[in-house]
């Protein structure tokens, strides 16, 4: 039996989280997998990870304590955008505490109707840590109920990462390679293409326009991959596949950047985005598509923030008695100023 | 007539989807200020549009409130933990689609990758023998999972068989005492605003005026409401699910009932078996292009349990659903928002989810659109999902002995099933939409038991030695086998935490 053969190609960073998954998740006795590293090595910037950092680094047994030391990384609470109305902050954990499935946020609009209440952003429990300032450890935050991702030397993370794919049996090479006779060359390369699995290649895309998307991206893609692992040789459904989602992803990802980077929301090119847009303006809800890559708090905070706000909170929220509302959101207030204050003093 | 804030709401139709309306309505909307009125004649008779349930509906129930050993006695219910289908793949086969899953997953892979090598390997052990419902099912047993059972037992997923008629009497009593008003009558005609053209009150016949902001059509396959006066056609699936006829009829029970529903594959399409506490629910969905409804009674007639205790019942429908679910100030719900036949017993589960996503997008005033769009997209979306489903059953099968299960076997499909199907026969992959209700568990437990289950299987499932893979399903085996073993029958579970008492009069719906 011949052997199978994975030739990844592209920059560090981006063939070293390619490479490091199939180092780790797909690489057998009769199996070669080669990371042709392209480029000189990458500058020292930040590079954002998302809150599943931490799953993709349980599956690859990459202790996070050890893999932050390596890397430098510092706790992420939400993704940073650049856009013309100044930085963007999109939250990883939800607004407040939703309540008999109604979100926080429907609740926050009934009370501020019946008196002044502080912004939404204030009862967001990821931008109030962030905004602390200080360095949280991993053991404070473990019981709080946030989702955080890390923010990475770009540099350290692909060198340890190569590092890790290297020790797990992939050969790793710098500069200019032959992939030769493989059953599979994925290419990292940042491009313009839509991102396909066909016969023997696979490309991977675009970055995306802010932080954290390059990461998922690339993350997602080769858990795809090993996911629809078939041998190579013979699997026509699982390339149409893996081209699917990607590109279902990336319709997902285009969403979010329109919203970010528009100037006129009047004028909207994309129908899901649209869909989105209306249904929010109408009665605060995020419709969810297949494949979502944000979540909902991200989803309002970019809503917000292009002040769109919607017309109306969900009925559903008028259930609750108008003192218990009051009550409840003052000292979900107070909750979460003592958390942000006992993290930021400990 | 401007919009209106809505502060009416109105239910036309009582039977499964009114009621099941009103009680969520009673529980989530009426505490919000809203009233809440039913209309229903008890001259009109209802069709429960199934007894045989899925596990979400331990869900709606449980966000009611209600007492589920309450709910079990009260509805002659029993517990189901999944369906076994015979006949279906091919003439003498049989398989079990369970609720839950299949075994345990290893290394971050499904498990079913892991069985399909260790066939590769001559290993001969079904992949039922790796669920626990169905060893549970088979064995007659059942046990409701509580957290402290372990990671065994908590795998276990259950539903119920229960009496529609009894389940609608049960919520009602629910909604009356909650606020909902229930008004008796037959609606004679409904009234819309001139200029909107929405409905502002249904007209009984005794000229009893019920007037609403918003109208809830529960009146079944006639559709009053969002067909009679809004004009939402129907769109028409019966070339991919050709069945358009039932007849039900209820039978004595000849033994303790078993927890699991039988749907047996016949000339021109399928008969239930639904045991409750008191009787068996029977019933036969065929084509009658290729049966007629006499031969199709005589067939379920000849293949009961026990003696028949009711009249035939015979109905007509047509698969497919309502272009629009909501059409201005009307909603769609049950039958009246489009038929699937109960092959998976979802019909009660659309009508649960169409109470949820109304509850979610419930409008503040008559005028949205925006809501009504995205209900629209999330309805419809669910009813692909599901018939998609539905569809393979019928697609997937070797049978060749009548021109009905020729016609199925050779018949174009949807694309999202082509590509669904492709997937799974080559490595037993599967992808679920964000919306879908059935998961990897229940789309390979019908491929494999109808025959075109995965020829090869994900090479990441490699990374065991085959000893240590022997091991460790041999292990998950005798751990199911335990499970099953202590746990106690079906029978005397119902009898320990909800026995009904003994049977009131036959009600018989399919």
């Amino acid at each position: 039996m011949t052997a199978e053969r994975i030739f990844v190609v592209g920059p560090p960073v981006r063939a070293a989280i390619f490479g490091a998954y199939l180092a780790a998740r797909w690489l057998r006795p009769g199996r070669c997998l080669e990371i042709a590293v392209e480029g000189e090595s990458e500058c020292s910037s930040d590079f954002l990870t998302r809150p599943n950092v931490h799953h993709f680094h349980h599956e690859l047994g990459l202790p996070i304590e050890q893999f932050m030391r390596q890397c430098g990384g510092t706790l992420a609470f939400s993704t940073p955008v650049e856009t013309a109305l100044g930085v963007v902050r999109l939250p990883f954990t939800q607004f407040g505490v939703p309540r008999a499935g109604v979100g926080f946020h429907h609740y926050l609009m009934r009370a501020d109707n019946l008196s002044d209440q502080p912004d939404l952003n204030q009862f967001s429990l990821s931008l109030e840590l962030e905004q602390a300032g200080s360095d949280q450890t991993l053991s404070q935050l473990a019981k709080l109920p946030i989702e955080f991702g890390l923010t990475v030397n770009r540099e350290a993370y692909a060198k340890t990462l190569l590092s890790f794919a290297a020790t797990n049996g992939a050969k790793v090479v710098h500069g200019e390679a032959d992939p030769g006779n493989v059953d599979l060359v994925v290419d990292c390369r940042v491009s313009d293409a839509l991102p396909t699995w066909s016969a023997q290649a696979m490309t991977t895309g675009a970055v995306g326009a802010f932080a954290g998307i390059e990461w998922h991206v690339m993350s997602s893609a080769v858990k795809r991959l090993v996911n629809l692992a078939a041998p190579l040789a013979d699997c026509l459904p699982e390339q149409a596949e893996w081209t699917r989602l990607a590109r279902a992803e990336q319709e997902r990802i285009a969403d979010m950047e329109e919203l970010l980077m528009a100037d006129d929301l009047d004028v909207v090119a994309r129908s899901t985005l649209q869909r989105k847009l209306d249904v929010f303006s109408a009665c605060g809800r995020i419709p969810i598509e297949d494949y979502e890559v944000f979540a909902a708090p991200e989803w309002i905070a970019a809503f917000r923030a292009q002040g769109v706000n919607p017309a109306r909170y969900d009925r559903m929220a008028d259930a609750l008695p108008r003192a218990e509302l009051l009550s409840w959101i003052a000292q979900l207030k107070v909750q979460i100023s003592g958390l942000t204050e006992q993290v930021r003093t400990a | 007539m401007t919009c209106r804030q809505i502060k009416r709401v109105v239910i036309a139709g009582g039977g499964t989807a009114g009621w099941m309306a009103a009680a969520a309505f009673a529980k989530v909307i009426v505490p919000a200020g809203i009233s809440v009125t039913l209309v229903e004649s008890e001259a009109i008779g209802t069709v429960g549009v199934g007894e045989a349930t899925i596990p979400p509906i331990t869900k709606f129930n449980t966000m009611l409130g209600i007492n589920e050993h309450e709910f079990v006695k009260e509805t002659q219910a029993t517990y189901k933990l999944g369906i076994e289908f015979v006949d279906w793949g091919g003439l003498g086969e049989r398989y079990f689609h369970p609720f839950g899953r299949f075994g345990f997953d290893l290394e971050g892979v499904d498990f079913h990758q892991y069985w399909s090598r260790l066939r590769a390997l001559g290993d001969p052990h079904e992949l039922e023998q790796y669920s626990l419902n169905s060893r549970a099912a088979y064995a007659g047993k059942f046990l409701r999972p509580e957290p402290d059972h372990g990671m065994v037992i908590e795998q276990l997923s259950y539903a119920h068989h229960f009496d529609a008629t009894l389940y609608a009497a049960f919520l009602r009593r629910f909604a009356e005492k909650r606020g909902v008003k229930r008004i008796e009558g037959k609606i004679g005609r409904i009234e819309q605003d001139g200029e909107s053209g929405l409905i502002t009150e249904l007209v009984l016949d005794n000229e009893n005026r019920i007037e609403g902001d918003l109208f809830i059509d529960c009146t079944g396959f006639r559709g009053m409401l969002i067909d009679g006066v809004m004009g939402s056609r129907h769109l028409d699936w019966s070339h991919w699910l050709p069945c358009n006829r039932a007849v039900a009829v209820a039978c004595e029970k000849h033994s303790d009932p078993v927890p699991y529903t039988r749907s047996t594959a016949r000339e021109a399409g399928w008969q239930w078996r639904i045991p409750l506490q008191h009787r068996t629910g029977n019933g036969h969905v065929f084509c009658d292009e290729y049966l007629s409804a006499e031969q199709a009674e005589e067939i379920l007639l000849k293949n009961l349990d026990g003696a028949p205790i009711s009249d035939p019942n015979h109905l007509r429908f047509r698969t497919g659903h309502r272009e629009h679910f909501w059409s201005g100030n009307c909603i769609a719900i049950g039958l009246a928002s489009g038929f699937l036949e109960p092959l998976e017993s979802t019909s009660i589960h659309l009508i649960q989810t169409g109470i949820a996503k109304l509850i979610a997008l419930f409008p503040q005033t008559t005028s949205a659109q925006v809501e009504q769009a995205e209900y629209n997209r999330l309805m419809t979306d669910d009813f692909v999902h599901v018939r998609d489903f539905l569809i393979m059953h019928y697609k997937a099968t070797a049978r060749d002995d009548t021109s009905f299960w020729d016609y199925v076997r050779n018949m174009e499909i949807p694309d999202s099933l082509k590509g669904k199907l492709a997937l799974i026969r080559s490595h037993g992959r599967f992808f679920k939409y964000d919306a879908e209700l059935f998961d990897v568990t229940s789309w390979i437990a019908v491929a494999q038991g109808q025959g075109i289950g995965p020829i090869g299987f994900n090479p990441i499932a490699g990374g065991l030695t085959d000893e240590n893979l022997r091991q460790s399903l041999n292990n998950m085996r005798n751990a199911y086998a335990k499970a099953v073993e202590a746990m106690p029958t079906h029978q005397g579970f119902i009898d320990r935490y909800c026995k009904s008492s003994p049977s009131p009069v036959a009600t018989e719906v399919s």
